[in-house]
């Protein structure tokens, strides 16, 4: 049982090398319980790579990732998914071949028809919990205006669609943590509004975010704590208001 | 020890022709980005036009360089009719592999309709035979591991001192950054092609060469240790084609001299196979050949 | 593709009897392009070793039903000669052919390029046929086995009631195949599949077990091929490295791409257009007389299997140029409202 003062998310250390750089040389930060935590940094800081050595994609070359106090560094990205830290790709990842509404539907965790009792007992078996989710799934689209994109090939979605839609998967999962890379890149800006109103209606719910962005006024606007990089370090760590002032995170966006 | 070292003087003989064509093939992967494993029944084809010259009197040595030409031609044509556009597309990789692997089925075929599916050969071509250093060599066996060095010294003197060979390492390391240099990146492509596919003809009639007789499989049999070759010496890179060649040929003829001669294929499978699974982006390749083999 | 070894037509026309053989190679045939199908169409394995699986199940059912080699006189080497009756053996074929797909699956797990693994695969198979050909205590290397007795079911009754029980059984397969194929290309499975046949990582990152999900499904296509593989040689009688040249493999590809590949009715109907029409269309033609003479003139013994190459080769390059959906598409999946 996590204490409620213990961060969901801490990360000590943590290296990565990434094609002969230290692309992340050793940073540490954490994102409490049921906040919004921004990673900025201009480009090439090593925001990137830092999501994809937490949520499990790259292994790490050094450090620790703590997980509500356990130690899940290294482990697989699936692994980690499943235990709630789920993160969505700089360049939306929908499956084509797919419907929207599958792309949904096919999220949802601990689904009776993927276990080999339900490949034996087919549609009988798992008929009831694919009605419960297919009702989440419906309510979802309904919430982002996508209700009529539903039975259309994920891959014929627009840009902006489509990474509304990973949004969607990744929240379908009842993740306890979200890593979103630039989830509001290619947004309209209503719909970046009420996506930034149902991040923090989750946040109340106990849900935590860690968010790489580049829109400073969004960061502002939903992040209680920022976490600035460069060159693969962190730089500082504070509220928003503050670090704007700081010297050296203003010289880190000049020079970058 | 004599059975290892000539066996280490058949690999190197074999090992020039592997590496003649693991380098055509590297250059194809480096330049487009696509296994093109038509590239085996191209080889045969090779074969067959140098056999119907020799029929017809011509040297043997001429017969590779025509043979080499009109390969090459085939080649670029292959690839602005049916791959190039393909790639545009957006086709997948695996798309395309199937498609490499389908027209070489069918240019096998439709040279066994032509020429007939019993067994062909150059007749003696071996010549003088030479020792050395306890090594067994034939002439023409001598004559092409000269060949390949020479044609090797050739391409790298290209790559690295002309500016066509500066274009052609461009395209294939960032053909969007190429072309907005300035380059021609589709008639650097075809002029890759071209050369490769003159090494690829030329590797077929160097395989009717050194082998006692062949059939139509011919190339299909010697791809899989040119892929081998140039997987182990980092793909896209033909340095790497040419060292790996050598290893491929010799740890063949030195594991079929010393267990079962049927195993020496086994081995070019196996290199291949363990590099795939263990160090795909070779022993020499590049961070950025890693980048292109990883999904 | 081999012919059946013809022990005395008893009663049967020749007709007839072609139409027996004609249902059997499209049962096997349906088998192993439903395997490869849930392997490459559904979850995005280019599996291109798969004739292997195949292999192991007829080899897998010869070596059961065999006696023991001594007791036929030792002509031909092989392991195993269990002399199991033909349920058994038939079993035997499905787990070897399991088991090999899970072998094979597991050269392409590394997070290499999809072209890669498919080479990768090819290359394993080619392996394989190298290595049985050329061991010949494992499994009489190049000249092959062969089945004595064939037609192990019901071998007491006229050949003809045989041979049109032999087609029952392929038929009760066939349906028990289909059944488990849609099982997993149907439902939650069937949709965590596809999905990570259109992104694996984007699976990884929501909970998929990617690993798991491939080996599983190999299992079951190999299953399928297996299946496949041992009632196929329990009919023509005899297994030797020739019937499974990598080529087999590009056959069955056909067969899912011009059909419609991850859609099983489409693969079906592609399997009987590739199976039946142009493969057996082949083989008939093959004895048609005047291609014969043809044949004969100008030392072309294998003319029309030549051209029949040429022909699924050329389909399968104008399918992916023209139509890579192939005939039938997938369907799209439309789910209904919220029941309750």
């Amino acid at each position: 049982m996590g204490s409620a003062a213990r961060p969901i998310l801490e990360v000590s250390g943590l290296v990565k090398h990434y094609g002969g750089v230290r692309a992340v040389d050793g940073i540490s930060f954490s994102v409490e319980r049921g906040t919004i935590t921004g990673l900025i940094g201009p480009n090439g800081a090593g925001k990137s790579t830092a999501l994809n050595v937490i949520c499990g994609f790259l292994p790490p070359d050094g450090g620790r990732v703590l997980l509500d106090g356990e130690d899940v560094t290294g482990q697989a990205m699936h692994r980690l998914a499943r235990r709630g830290v789920v993160r969505t790709f700089q360049l939306a990842r929908v499956f084509g071949g797919l419907t929207t509404i599958e792309n949904l539907l096919v999220a949802a965790p601990g689904q009776r028809g993927e276990s080999a009792l339900g490949l034996l007992g087919g549609g009988r078996y798992w008929g009831k919990s694919e009605n419960e989710v297919l009702g989440r799934a419906r309510e979802m689209l309904g919430a982002f205006g996508m209700q009529d994109k539903a039975d259309d090939y994920a891959r014929n979605l627009s840009g902006g669609q489509k990474r509304a839609v990973e949004t969607m998967r990744a929240l379908m999962t009842r993740p306890k943590l979200l890593l979103l890379d630039e989830p509001m890149a290619g947004l309209s800006p209503s719909l970046s509004r009420q996506l930034e109103d149902m991040f923090l209606e989750l946040t109340r719910e106990g849900l935590s975010l860690l968010l790489v962005e580049h829109s400073l006024d969004t960061v502002d606007r939903l992040c209680s704590k920022v976490v600035v990089m460069a060159q693969g370090k962190v730089l500082a760590e504070g509220r928003m208001s503050e670090l704007r002032t700081r010297k050296e995170v203003q010289d880190a966006y000049v020079i970058g | 020890m004599q059975l290892l070292i000539e066996a280490i003087g058949f690999g190197i003989a074999s090992g020039a022709v592997i590496a003649l064509g693991a380098v055509g093939f590297s250059v194809q992967f480096g330049m487009s980005n696509v296994l093109n494993i038509t590239y085996g029944a191209l080889m045969t084809l090779g074969a067959y036009v140098g056999l119907f010259l020799i029929d017809r009197g011509v040297t043997v040595w001429i017969a590779l360089a025509i043979a080499g030409i009109l390969v090459g031609l085939v080649s670029v044509a292959f690839n602005r009719g049916l791959l190039a556009p393909l790639m545009k597309r957006g086709t997948r990789a695996f798309a395309i592999v199937i498609v490499t692997v389908s027209a070489g089925v069918v240019l096998q075929y439709v040279i066994v309709v032509f020429a007939g599916p019993d067994a062909k050969s150059y007749g003696e071509q071996s010549g003088q035979t030479f020792h050395l250093l306890g090594m067994v060599l034939t002439a023409s066996e001598v004559t092409i591991i000269l060949l390949t060095s020479v044609l090797m010294l050739g391409l790298h003197l290209l790559l690295t001192r002309t500016t066509l060979g500066r274009a052609m390492r461009a395209t294939a390391s960032n053909r969007v950054l190429a072309q907005s240099c300035g380059i021609a990146t589709d008639r650097v492509s075809d002029i890759a092609w071209m050369l490769s596919g003159m090494l690829c003809g030329a590797a077929g009639v160097a395989l009717a060469i050194t082998t006692v007789s062949f059939d139509f499989s011919l190339g299909a049999v010697f791809l899989i240790p040119m892929i081998a070759a140039a997987v182990l010496g980092g793909i896209g890179q033909p340095y790497g084609a040419m060292v790996g060649g050598l290893v491929v040929g010799i740890a063949s003829e030195v594991a079929a001299a010393f267990t079962n001669p049927a195993y020496r294929e086994v081995v070019a499978f196996g290199i291949l196979i363990v590099m795939l699974l263990v160090r795909p982006h070779g022993l020499f390749g590049a961070v950025w050949a890693t980048r292109r083999l990883m999904a | 593709m081999g012919d059946p070894a013809a022990d005395g037509l008893g009663a049967m026309g020749a007709w007839e009897f072609y139409l027996v053989v004609l249902l059997v190679y499209l049962g096997t045939d349906l088998l192993a392009a439903w395997g490869l199908n849930l392997e490459f169409g559904v979850t995005g394995v280019a599996n291109l070793g798969y004739i292997v699986t195949i292999a192991a199940g007829a080899y897998a059912y010869v070596i059961f039903t065999l006696g023991s080699p001594a007791s036929a006189g030792d002509f031909q080497m092989y392991v195993g000669g269990f002399g199991l009756p033909f349920p058994v053996a038939l079993a035997a074929g499905v787990v070897a052919g399991s088991v090999v797909g899970v072998l094979i699956g597991i050269t392409g797990l590394k997070r290499l390029r999809q072209d890669y693994q498919a080479i990768a695969m090819l290359v394993v198979s080619l392996m394989a046929a190298t290595v049985v050909s050329a061991d010949t205590p494992f499994l009489n290397g190049n000249a092959g086995l062969v089945l004595l007795p064939n037609f192990a079911p019901l071998s007491d009754q006229d050949p003809e009631i045989q041979r049109w029980a032999y087609v029952g059984i392929v038929a009760v397969c066939c349906v028990i195949g289909y059944f488990v194929l849609r099982r997993f290309t149907t439902g939650p499975i069937g949709r965590t599949l596809r999905a990570v046949r259109d992104d694996e990582y984007a699976a990884a990152a929501i909970g998929k077990d990617v690993v798991l999900l491939r080996l599983m499904v190999q299992a079951a296509g190999g299953a399928l091929g297996g299946l496949s593989g041992a009632l196929l040689v329990g009919f023509i009688g005899g297994w030797s490295p020739g019937a499974w040249a990598y080529v087999e493999t590009l056959a069955l590809l056909t067969a899912v791409i011009v059909g419609g590949m991850g859609n099983d009715r489409g693969v079906s109907v592609g399997t009987f257009l590739i199976a039946i029409l142009i493969l057996q269309g082949v083989q008939f033609l093959n004895d048609v007389p005047e291609l014969k003479a043809l044949e004969a003139q100008f030392n072309r013994p294998a003319l029309t299997q030549d051209l029949g190459w040429i022909v699924l080769g050329t389909l399968t390059i104008l399918f992916i140029w023209f139509r890579p959906q192939g005939i039938l598409p997938e369907r799209r999946p439309k789910y209904g409202e919220v029941r309750g």
